[in-house]
């Protein structure tokens, strides 16, 4: 142990696992007296387990818990001076308020008038007056919770462990709550360990908050630590709402994201070095064009009570714009003699590099082949797809025929399909031309999607072409009124670099703005994975 | 809804044949004198008067009441803990667990009760068992004992399933809170767990007693001619003596008693349950 660290309590090296399962994979962390101590992060991070391995409900695998200088990893609930509110209270059903709160002094063997005085404070202390003879059962949520909180500290715990205790309340009693918690922590003085998944509860209350993820503890700080110099991008996400771009550092005090250099505060990074960038939305301000050190165009303005939310787009996305050949519908038919059976498939577009991964039934879904009885309109089955094709740029056939021998034939354009490539946002996006019926379009329920089906549109970023970009689609037609033999313009983007942006000021949406920021409002992370 | 209602009078209609009808004509026969025509008929006391001024059948009641006691005593005793163990058990042990106590009704009661003879007649098994030990010279079936065993042995997976419902349904942090407060395991389980299940122990007592104390066939069969009970004076009446009259309104007492029993079982039910009389 060590000798010249005397917080109140030392989680060290605690390793958790259930069956295989690493929960907590060594947690070393000080909590001192009188703090409040908030563990948070999203469900499954560990930090409730770290709370009942405080309060005794579970051993951890591995690891020492030091209490005021001993080891109590192993000693039971019962024996531990700390007491517990539970997430959804655990009130006694079968006693009324004064028996619940009374229940560990009468454990105690403590005498009558003593119980009954303590219990009577600690109705004070919570503003319950009155309430003892009440049935628990029959209390609100909020009164449970402040029962709850006075029949563990009526024991005098030098720490109180408080799970998730406001998540089963409604929004108003829960900020109530947290005042009245903050208040009570206050007043009694002792170490407040809270559990939660709701940043603003943490933000508000903590004198500490430790953000946890997948078992390890990824900050500890102050509110205004953890709020204004996130280590990484899961806290910055995690923890009110945040800009967070990519972006590298040429040197110290310097920092460079989409074209830009921009001064800022922080140093310490290998030159050039990969970084994510910080910029909360109130510390960005909009200006006129020209005073700006970025431009942008007002995508969006949301009105948020005291503040509108406003989107920038200041870096425009990638674009590819493909054509929509439309087709007659029956040019694309071909019925069988004796009428019974009907055949239709596309003509399509596809990429040399793509050729080879072509097989039946890739070519049948990209032709959107099928044949049916126009009699019943049963689907029958395509069995047999005839092609020859060469990964070289040029035209080639293929057929599609049925069991009964009905056929049609279409064509596979193979082209060198060119990508369009954007540096500044590191995105590739890409499109095919592609063949349609008036038919096949006005039956198509969910049009954006299947106009990035049938173009097979992508978009994946530059650094690392597995990951994917969302897409958007724009058209000019009216799917009710288009004309075969006509060809349409389809565009296909990616989102580009849009800035969220707190301000009292209303700004038009379309309008171009600047946008400056000083340099204490850049916050420079490491880039870490995921 | 009020169309619907209507499809319940072919039910209210065969209730009241199969259970009000036969209720109505015991209540008929025990105030009524033998031997009455469906036309001529007059009404009587007497064999109420018989049953209270004779000390025999009162002894009879008396033991019945006095054995089904001591077989509700006995199944809660055994019950409990064995309830306790399944329902902190894991899911997969639990699901065994009550398979296994569940199993042995599907066979019938009295296939059940002639095994016991088997199993406690002289040269069975048990005897033999006792005998290594140098315990074997008394008679064990035909006893109070056998027809202990017998009842306990039929009625106790009704008490074990209602004991371990109420248990299995208790929510498991309130196990912990008690722990926490600085309360060791047996303070829990006193102070929390136990009242907690005292309903599902309740209810348990209401399904042991009430068979217990009208049953027939167990005393009969293991408590051969000695070992009478309050139902085999009842069957007699019917069955060998032909008095269906005082057979009748012996049943009725018997059923005034356990109404009597069913109020009493309520009531502590309602006290067990705590704080409800509280309710505004």
């Amino acid at each position: 142990m060590d000798m010249d660290n005397n917080a109140l309590i030392q989680f060290r090296n605690i390793v958790m696992s259930f069956q295989d399962q690493l929960v907590l994979k060594n947690i070393n962390l000080d909590i001192e007296e009188k703090e409040f101590v908030t563990l948070l992060g999203p469900s499954g991070c560990g930090k409730t387990t770290l709370l009942r391995i405080l309060g005794g409900f579970l051993e951890p695998t591995e690891g020492k818990v030091i209490f005021d200088g001993v080891d109590i990893a192993k000693l039971p609930p019962h024996k531990r001076e700390l007491n517990t509110v539970f997430q959804k209270y655990a009130l006694f059903p079968h006693m009324n308020v004064y028996e619940n709160i009374a229940f560990g002094l009468k454990i105690k063997k403590m005498s009558r008038d003593v119980i009954e005085q303590k219990v009577m404070k600690m109705l004070k202390l919570i503003g319950l007056e009155g309430y003892e003879k009440k049935n628990v059962t029959l209390l609100s949520g909020g009164q449970q919770q402040r029962v709850a909180i006075a029949r563990a500290l009526v024991n005098e715990p030098k720490v109180l462990l408080l799970d998730e205790p406001l998540g089963a309340l409604d929004l108003k009693l829960r900020k109530e709550m947290q005042y009245e918690l903050k208040r009570i922590q206050q007043e009694v003085g002792i170490t407040f360990i809270f559990v939660t998944h709701d940043q603003e509860e943490a933000l508000t209350m903590s004198d500490k908050i430790v953000v946890m993820r997948d078992g390890t503890i990824q900050q500890i700080g102050s509110p205004q630590d953890i709020y204004n110099e996130p280590v990484n991008r899961f806290v910055a996400d995690f923890i009110g709402e945040s800009n967070i771009i990519p972006a590298r550092m040429p040197e110290d005090f310097k920092v460079r994201f989409d074209n830009h250099e921009f001064k800022c505060e922080d140093q310490g990074f290998e030159p050039n070095e990969a970084v994510d960038v910080v910029i909360r939305p109130e510390d960005l301000d909009i200006v006129s064009e020209q005073d700006g050190m970025m431009t942008g165009t007002v995508d969006s303005v949301l009105f948020k009570g005291s503040q509108y939310e406003v989107i920038v787009e200041t870096v425009p996305g990638t674009s590819v714009t493909v054509q929509m050949r439309v087709i007659d519908d029956k040019a694309n038919e071909v019925s069988s003699a004796d009428g019974k059976e009907r055949i239709s498939a596309n003509d399509f577009f596809v990429d040399i590099e793509d050729v080879k991964a072509l097989d039946d039934k890739e070519i049948i879904a990209r032709a959107d082949a099928q044949a049916w009885d126009p009699g019943t309109d049963e689907y029958a089955s395509i069995s047999s797809v005839k092609y020859e094709i060469k990964a070289e740029a040029g035209s080639y056939p293929v057929t599609f025929s049925t069991s009964g021998g009905t056929m049609i034939q279409k064509t596979i354009h193979v082209v060198n399909q060119p990508f369009v490539r954007n540096e500044a946002t590191d995105e590739a996006i890409m499109a095919f031309n592609f063949f349609k019926t008036k038919g096949e379009l006005s039956e198509s329920q969910t049009l954006d999607t299947d106009l990035k089906t049938w173009a097979n549109a992508q978009a994946w970023k530059l650094s690392n072409e597995d990951e994917s970009v969302d897409i958007y689609v724009d058209y000019d037609f009216e799917p009710e009124n288009i004309e075969a033999g006509k060809s349409y313009p389809v565009k296909f983007m990616t989102e580009g670099r849009e800035l969220k942006i707190r301000t009292v000021n209303y700004v038009e949406e379309g309008a171009r703005v600047g946008l400056r920021l000083d340099p204490d409002d850049i916050h420079v992370m490491k880039r870490s994975a995921g | 809804m009020k169309r619907f209602s209507q499809l319940a009078i072919p039910y209210i209609v065969w209730g009241i044949l199969l259970i009000v009808l036969p209720m109505v004509l015991i209540a008929f026969y025990s105030v009524t004198e033998d031997g009455n025509g469906i036309i001529s008929f007059t009404f009587t006391l007497k064999h109420y008067i018989r049953f209270f001024t004779d000390p025999d059948f009162l002894l009879v009641l008396w033991r019945s009441i006095k054995i089904a006691v001591k077989t509700t005593l006995i199944c809660i005793a055994l019950g409990y803990p064995i309830a306790y163990f399944i329902a902190f058990s894991s899911d997969r042990i639990r699901n065994i667990l009550i398979l296994a106590i569940t199993l042995p009704t599907w066979i019938n009661t009295l296939v059940r009760t002639y095994a016991w003879i088997g199993l406690l007649s002289e040269g069975g098994v048990i005897q033999q068992v006792l005998n290594i030990f140098g315990l074997g010279h008394e008679e064990l079936l035909y006893t109070e004992g056998a027809v202990l065993i017998g009842m306990v042995y039929n009625f106790i997976p009704f008490m074990i399933l209602q004991i371990n419902t109420s248990l299995s349904k208790m929510d498991k942090s309130l196990m912990e809170a008690s722990n926490d407060l600085g309360a060791n395991g047996l303070q829990t389980f006193l102070r929390v767990i136990l009242p907690l299940s005292l309903p599902g122990v309740v209810s348990g007592i209401s399904l042991v007693f009430l068979p217990a104390v009208s049953s027939f066939s167990i005393p009969k069969l293991l408590g051969g001619g000695q070992f009478f009970l309050i139902g085999n004076v009842i069957e007699n009446q019917f069955i060998t003596v032909g008095e269906w009259n005082f057979g009748s309104s012996i049943s009725l007492i018997m059923a005034m008693i356990m109404m009597a029993t069913m109020y009493v079982v309520r009531r502590l039910e309602d006290y067990s349950r705590g704080g409800d009389k509280e309710r505004e």
